[in-house]
């Protein structure tokens, strides 16, 4: 959220490159603020001001739901026929300010939408994409399902968990990284695929890691 | 049936089209049951319990605990028999080797993490897991992988749950939500980590209701911290009786054991309480059981001690007492807890002795608490069970809505005074003092009551049968539970003695014979005997106006 200057341009390792279908340079179908910020444009248009994104700068003690989250919130409300549908996008909206899903923003939420706070909680739980504590700058998940799995995401995991120095689903002493391990990510074809914040980093080898840790570490300072 | 909650008696729209029917074979068996019937409900007609969880006819159908699978032919997979509603010429196997196979398939999944500790359950018994496993489930399990575990959780109020023993059926869920409306609980995570709870800490505190998910659970995960290890379900008699802590009457049993009542659980009555009851009522049996009790006649000796009698000698001098004041106003005052045969035989001896006025008092609440998903169940704001019963023998209220007060005039009568089942607990030992004859019917002995000239001992509705009138008019029935103390009798019988011997009319022998009686001489109970009212009671059949004080047919 902060107004940070971009370094080098990153190249994804695991991008396929230019296949000659589309004319598109990897910039422009990713996005560049992929690990960071909210992209400033092109992502904000109609209904995708609605759609949550991950920061890497987490306030857990701000409040919910003001100005600019204000408008959001109230978008999203006009996309949904009853306020009970539109839970999990004010919830992950409300993950986007803060990090993750406490129970006091569950019970915000509930009051939002005039739900009981079980319900809400019950919702929350259910959905792993929802963080329930605080987690680091970047939220490395690698997919450990079977495509990947088969082309080696153990190992990936095993070497994130190296390079970042941490445990699996604890946050690293200087707060940046947390690594999780993720079910199915839908990038079956480009194994092993890890999702850091709300970007994706496909064919990911044991190789690549130290790289994309180090160029994290870089684009947090 | 509808798989909706019903609001409303299935007897309530008489003026519909008679339903059209389909006929299906189950098992065998030709069965025709109303179009849109579910399979698990259409084979219930015939007597076949197809094993379920999820299922609960006051609740919505999720069907997702699959134990309810059949056979249909034709099908090309197992279908819910909760949720499949019947078609003409279908097929049905509950019970074939496919049938039979799917729910043992389904039954050891459920044990993958049960913990199967049956023998500190108190669901044992009376389990669904339990029995369907015993039935039908594999003789040995296959399992194992360590199982996952959950300990116990205080939910509040008087529910604990048992993470280990959850089947994930939701009813819980569902009942607090569609049918208390107030949506306390919720399966919290996914997979086999999902486990019911509330909102963190919040628990089901100031709920009204939630007793009833103990009921509904299916298996040990939630029982009741009042009946915790109390006793096992095989030890249980079960008896058939009517909640008197207000005047909705739900229909419950009293579950008892040593002659003690252990706890109170509804039985289904679709026109009064569904299958639910709140949980003042369900709380509210310990009375029932207090030691403290009035075990023989006792009679006022002339240096003012109480002596025990026999009946024979206490009615004896007491009618020879009656009969000479015989035409001496009487004043009475009743209890709204004492039953229709108690108070009809009450008003009786008063038409005997001459007449006079009977009162009563009983306790109200502020508030109706109304159970939001069947309306027409509510704890009622009379919390006495037979308050209609008084008013429709013409017996005025007096005192404030505490039940204390008003008896001003009673305490001081110099004629007849005669106390039934009135603890008179805001009065002192002068009460009744002046009275030429004070007659103390009660199941405790009060400091109000010594100056009574004779005491009796009666039983308790939960030692006698009797029937009650609840608010809306309905007569029912409740059978006795728990052996009376010593010579306490049930006030119907001593009452009748007394006015057969005053009257010469025939002394009731029965309740049946006292109700009989009753719907003689009171036109508002006419219409009804024993027999009619059954297990679930009905509504009298000419809706009559109170009859004038004293009940005059005496
Ligand atoms: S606690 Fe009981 S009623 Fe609730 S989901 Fe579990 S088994 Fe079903
Ligand atoms: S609603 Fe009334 S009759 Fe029903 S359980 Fe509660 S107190 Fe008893
Ligand atoms: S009762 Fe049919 S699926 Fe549970």
């Amino acid at each position: 959220m902060s107004g940070r200057s971009k370094g080098a341009p990153f190249k994804n390792p695991g991008w396929a490159g230019n296949t000659g279908e589309f004319d598109l340079s990897e910039a422009q179908v990713r996005g560049d603020d992929f690990v960071g910020e909210r992209p400033k444009h092109g992502g904000h248009a109609s209904g995708a001001g609605t759609l949550p994104y991950m920061l890497a700068d987490k306030e857990p003690e701000a409040r919910l739901f003001e100005g600019e989250y204000q408008q959001r919130f109230e978008k999203i409300l006009t996309r949904y026929p009853t306020k009970r549908a539109a839970l999990l996008p004010t919830l992950g909206l409300a993950q986007e300010i803060r990090g993750h899903v406490n129970p006091e923003t569950m019970d915000r939420v509930a009051e939002l939408l005039e739900l009981s706070p079980a319900y809400v909680r019950g919702v929350t739980t259910f959905y792993t994409m929802y963080n329930k504590a605080p987690v680091g700058r970047y939220l490395v998940q690698v997919c450990t399902n079977i495509s990947c799995n088969l082309c080696g995401a153990d190992e990936v995991l095993a070497t994130f968990l190296r390079y970042t120095d941490t445990e699996l689903g604890e946050t690293s002493e200087d707060g940046n990284f947390t690594v999780i391990e993720a079910e199915c990510l839908a990038a079956c074809g480009f194994p092993t695929c890890v999702q850091i914040n709300s970007r994706y980093y496909e064919n990911v080898t044991p190789a690549d890691v130290q790289k994309i840790v180090e160029q994290l570490k870089k684009v947090g300072d | 049936m509808s798989t909706t909650p019903p609001t409303s008696a299935p007897t309530a729209a008489p003026s519909a089209p008679a339903p059209a029917t389909v006929t299906l074979t189950i098992d065998g068996q030709t069965v025709t049951v109303p179009k849109g019937t579910t399979i698990l409900e259409a084979a219930k007609t015939i007597g076949t319990k197809v094993p379920h969880y999820c299922y609960h006819p006051g609740l919505s159908s999720p069907a997702m605990c699959r134990l309810c699978l059949v056979e249909v032919e034709g099908a090309p997979k197992p279908q819910p028999g909760c949720v499949t509603t019947v078609a003409d010429n279908q097929v049905v196997r509950t019970v074939s080797d496919k049938a039979l196979g799917n729910r043992q398939g389904v039954l050891e999944f459920y044990l993958v993490n049960h913990p199967l500790d049956c023998p500190i359950c108190d669901m044992s018994g009376e389990c669904d897991l339990q029995n369907y496993v015993h039935a039908e489930g594999r003789e040995h399990g296959r399992g194992v992988e360590p199982k996952r575990v959950f300990g116990r959780d205080d939910f509040g109020g008087d529910v604990l749950f048992y993470g280990d023993r959850c089947v994930m059926c939701t009813r819980c869920v569902r009942f607090m939500s569609e049918v208390e409306k107030d949506e306390r609980l919720t399966v919290v995570e996914r997979g086999n980590r999902s486990v019911i709870d509330t909102f963190f800490d919040e628990g089901l505190d100031g709920t009204h209701w939630s007793g009833n998910i103990v009921d509904i659970c299916p298996v040990g995960a939630l029982v009741s911290k009042a009946f915790l290890h109390k006793a096992r379900a095989w030890d249980l008699e079960h008896t058939p009786s009517v909640c008197a802590s207000c005047s909705q009457g739900c229909n419950v049993e009293l579950h008892t054991r040593d002659n003690v009542v252990q706890r109170v659980k509804p039985r289904e009555n679709l026109d009064v309480n569904g299958w639910w009851m709140c949980d003042y009522g369900r709380a509210d049996y310990e009375w029932m059981n207090e030691g403290d009790r009035i075990e023989a006649p006792l009679v006022r000796q002339a240096d003012g001690s109480s002596k025990a009698v026999a009946w024979k000698e206490a009615l004896g001098g007491l009618l020879a007492r009656a009969k000479e004041l015989q035409g001496r106003p009487v004043k009475a005052v009743v209890s709204a807890r004492a039953s229709n045969e108690d108070l009809g035989a009450l008003a009786e001896l008063v038409g005997a002795l001459g007449g006079g006025e009977i009162v009563y008092r009983s306790p109200r609440s502020a508030e109706e608490i109304v159970l939001q998903g069947f309306p027409t169940l509510a704890r009622r704001k009379d919390l006495a069970p037979n308050v209609k019963g008084a008013e429709l023998l013409g017996m005025h209220r007096v005192g404030a809505d505490d039940a204390t007060g008003g008896l001003d005039k009673v305490r001081a009568h110099d004629g007849i005074v005669v106390v039934l089942g009135d603890a008179l607990a805001d009065q002192d030992e002068r009460f009744g003092a002046s009275a030429a004859l004070y007659v103390y019917v009660g199941t405790q002995l009060p400091v109000a009551a010594r100056a009574a000239h004779v005491v009796l001992p009666v039983t308790t509705h939960a030692e006698q049968e009797g029937t009650f009138t609840n608010h809306a008019g309905r007569v029912q029935r409740f059978w006795p539970a728990l052996t009376a103390p010593g010579m306490a009798r049930p006030a119907w019988l001593v009452l009748g003695a007394l006015v057969g011997e005053l009257s010469g009319e025939a002394v009731p022998r029965t309740a049946a014979d006292a109700y009989a009686a009753l719907a003689e001489a009171v036109p508002a109970f006419g219409g009804l005997a024993y027999p009619k009212l059954g297990a679930r009671g009905a509504l009298p059949m000419i809706s009559g106006a109170a009859v004038s004080s004293g009940a005059k047919g005496a």
